[in-house]
């Protein structure tokens, strides 16, 4: 048995447009949509926003109901079964909202176990061994609103663990944390990995899912347009390298030029005020560098290398998205 | 201590330390309380016939109704508006349970109206505040305080459900306080509003409260009142139960359990 089935789930939302006239609009989050995870496994789930990975989480921790198709945690329907599925999980959505601002770090997590009903006379010793595997044991008695981004990320971790769940939905858990702060957190999801826990994680940092999972599904459109581990994925773009042009007033129709040129296959820009690092995936290496440059022009250009593809360009491939 | 009542205790005493900063909440128990029985002070108490703990019984429950008013009708869409939400709902408790208990915590603090009632006639006025029936008293606040909270728990549900209604509801604090009799015998109003007030869980809780505080006898014996008091409280709890399950059912459809 998986841990985790989602079979041809469907799912739409309507939503209605129009202040006089109204009519329902219809949005397809996610279309036809198989996966599993097994037991023990770290399985990664990236996508462009609006790819559908929230909804996935969502129909998994029983917050949505799928419009077609069944979902399963541990062989349990999310729809039929939602008290056991509920008592299995637990889940993180990235963000600084979902805590009572004006209590205690603590009181929140006393809170939440009781929730989750857990034994009365183990939560405060609960409470303390989470608050101190998540670095908040000096500040577990201060108000929230008081805790910085990073802490309250924290924070959610430890509500996330409190009663122990077997399968852990993790919602781009180190959006917003600082570097240091984002390891400890990507060693604490490893640490819970050879525990044995299932872990759903969703992320936009390549790096990281390349590191974490052992299997990553990339969602698009509210598909899934390509799986497996890491070094398949990769595999996708093994025939192209990087070419990396860092310019400084680029105009607007350059991305375009390039795209055009025989061998590029994908162009990607990251606009970084006055500086601006174009991605080029090709197929011929340095021998492209004089045919970009030459489209390039009079633009003043920083740095120019070559590198060879990775997760991320791979990502940028099979989800085709090209700014 | 069974599961319920826990999460009951842990949410109340959760949200009297969060109303406790919230300005919202403090109006509603205190300040707006504070300048009814005041007014009313000033109105009645050179009459031959004034009652002071009628002004008490009155301003403590106008506190109470108020913080049972609006906390009821926004407590869901309050929890949505912080992201809490997702986290009740996603845990293996009943959100009925869990609301419950955020309620009773508002309630629990808005019951400090009954104290600043006694101040301002006591303390403020000089009035002399004597009570009939004190245990009699004491057991009405008490039936009454649960009576209002059913009354919230029926008020949530409803607020997500007839949002348009909720945000209207506003015009529902005055009204009632009238209906209800907390500070007028409602025999001062049309004879066509008395089956509305009979309806209303807080009218048979001003009642109850009036009756033992004054130790005037009315039409129906006290016990009586105290078995419709928890008899409308009880409806009022029993009909939110499908509502909530309603509130939820919609929320997986529609996908509006948060906002984001």
């Amino acid at each position: 048995m998986q841990a985790i089935e989602l079979d041809h789930v469907r799912r739409i939302f309507r939503t209605s447009i129009g202040t006089l006239r109204r009519h329902t609009k219809e949005v397809v989050a996610l279309d036809d949509v198989s996966l599993d995870v097994a037991a023990g496994e770290l399985f990664g789930l990236i996508g462009p926003n609006g790819a559908g990975k929230t909804t996935t989480v969502k129909i998994l921790t029983t917050l949505l109901i799928p419009t077609d198709g069944r979902a399963t945690v541990l062989g349990h329907d999310v729809v039929a079964d939602t008290r056991f599925v509920r008592r299995n999980v637990g889940f993180l959505f990235g963000g600084e909202r979902g805590l009572y601002f004006r209590v205690s770090g603590r009181a929140n997590l006393e809170y939440f176990a009781e929730l989750y009903a857990l034994p009365p006379r183990g939560i405060a010793k609960r409470v303390d061994e989470l608050l101190a595997l998540v670095g908040l044991s000096d500040r577990g008695a201060e108000r929230v609103e008081g805790y910085s981004r990073g802490m309250k990320q924290r924070l959610h971790l430890a509500r996330t663990l409190l009663h122990d769940p077997p399968v852990l939905f993790l919602d781009e858990p180190t959006i917003g944390l600082d570097p240091i702060g984002a390891r400890d957190l990507r060693e604490t999801i490893e640490r819970l990995r050879e525990r044995g826990k299932t872990i759903v994680l969703t992320t936009h940092y390549m790096f990281e899912a390349d590191a974490l999972c052992g299997r990553i599904a990339v969602i698009s459109g509210g598909r899934i347009v390509a799986g497996g581990t890491p070094a398949e994925l990769k595999r996708h773009v093994r025939d192209l390298s990087v070419v990396e042009l860092e310019l400084f007033g680029a105009p607007d129709d350059l991305t375009s030029r390039l795209r055009a040129i025989d061998g590029v296959d994908s162009v990607v820009v990251e606009r970084r005020e006055l500086r601006q690092v174009f991605r080029v995936q090709t197929a011929d290496g340095e021998r492209a560098v004089p045919r970009l440059l030459g489209v390039v022009g009079q633009v003043d250009v920083g740095r120019v290398s070559v590198r060879e593809a990775t997760l991320e360009d791979a990502y940028v491939r099979l989800v085709g998205r090209v700014e | 201590m069974t599961h319920a009542l826990r999460v009951l205790r842990t949410g109340a005493l959760l949200e009297a330390r969060n109303v406790i900063t919230s300005n919202f909440m403090l109006f509603c128990v205190f300040v707006q309380p504070f300048f009814i029985g005041v007014t009313v002070m000033f109105m009645l108490r050179h009459r031959p016939d004034f009652d002071p703990v009628y002004v008490v019984v009155g301003t403590a429950l106008s506190g109470i109704w108020s913080a049972v008013l609006f906390e009821g009708n926004w407590i869901i869409g309050g929890e949505r508006r912080v992201g809490t939400l997702e986290l009740l709902v996603a845990s293996p408790t009943p959100l009925l349970l869990a609301i419950g208990g955020r309620l009773a915590g508002s309630m629990g603090f808005s019951v400090s109206s009954v104290a600043l009632a006694y101040v301002i006639v006591a303390w403020l006025f000089g009035a002399p505040i004597r009570l009939a029936d004190a245990p009699g008293f004491a057991l009405s606040t008490l039936l009454a305080v649960f009576a209002l909270w059913c009354t919230g728990m029926l008020l949530a549900p409803l607020g997500v459900l007839a949002r348009t209604i909720s945000r209207f509801v506003v015009i529902l604090e005055y009204p009632v306080y009238a209906l209800s009799g907390f500070l007028f015998p409602i025999l001062l109003l049309p004879g066509w509003t008395n089956p509305i007030s009979l309806a209303l869980p807080p009218f048979w809780a001003a009642q109850a409260m009036h009756m033992t505080s004054s130790g005037e006898a009315w039409a129906l014996p006290l016990a009586a009142v105290w078995a419709i008091l928890l008899g409308t409280g009880l409806t009022a709890l029993l009909i939110s139960v499908p509502l909530f399950s309603a509130v939820l059912r919609r929320a997986r459809v529609a996908g509006t359990l948060s906002l984001t």
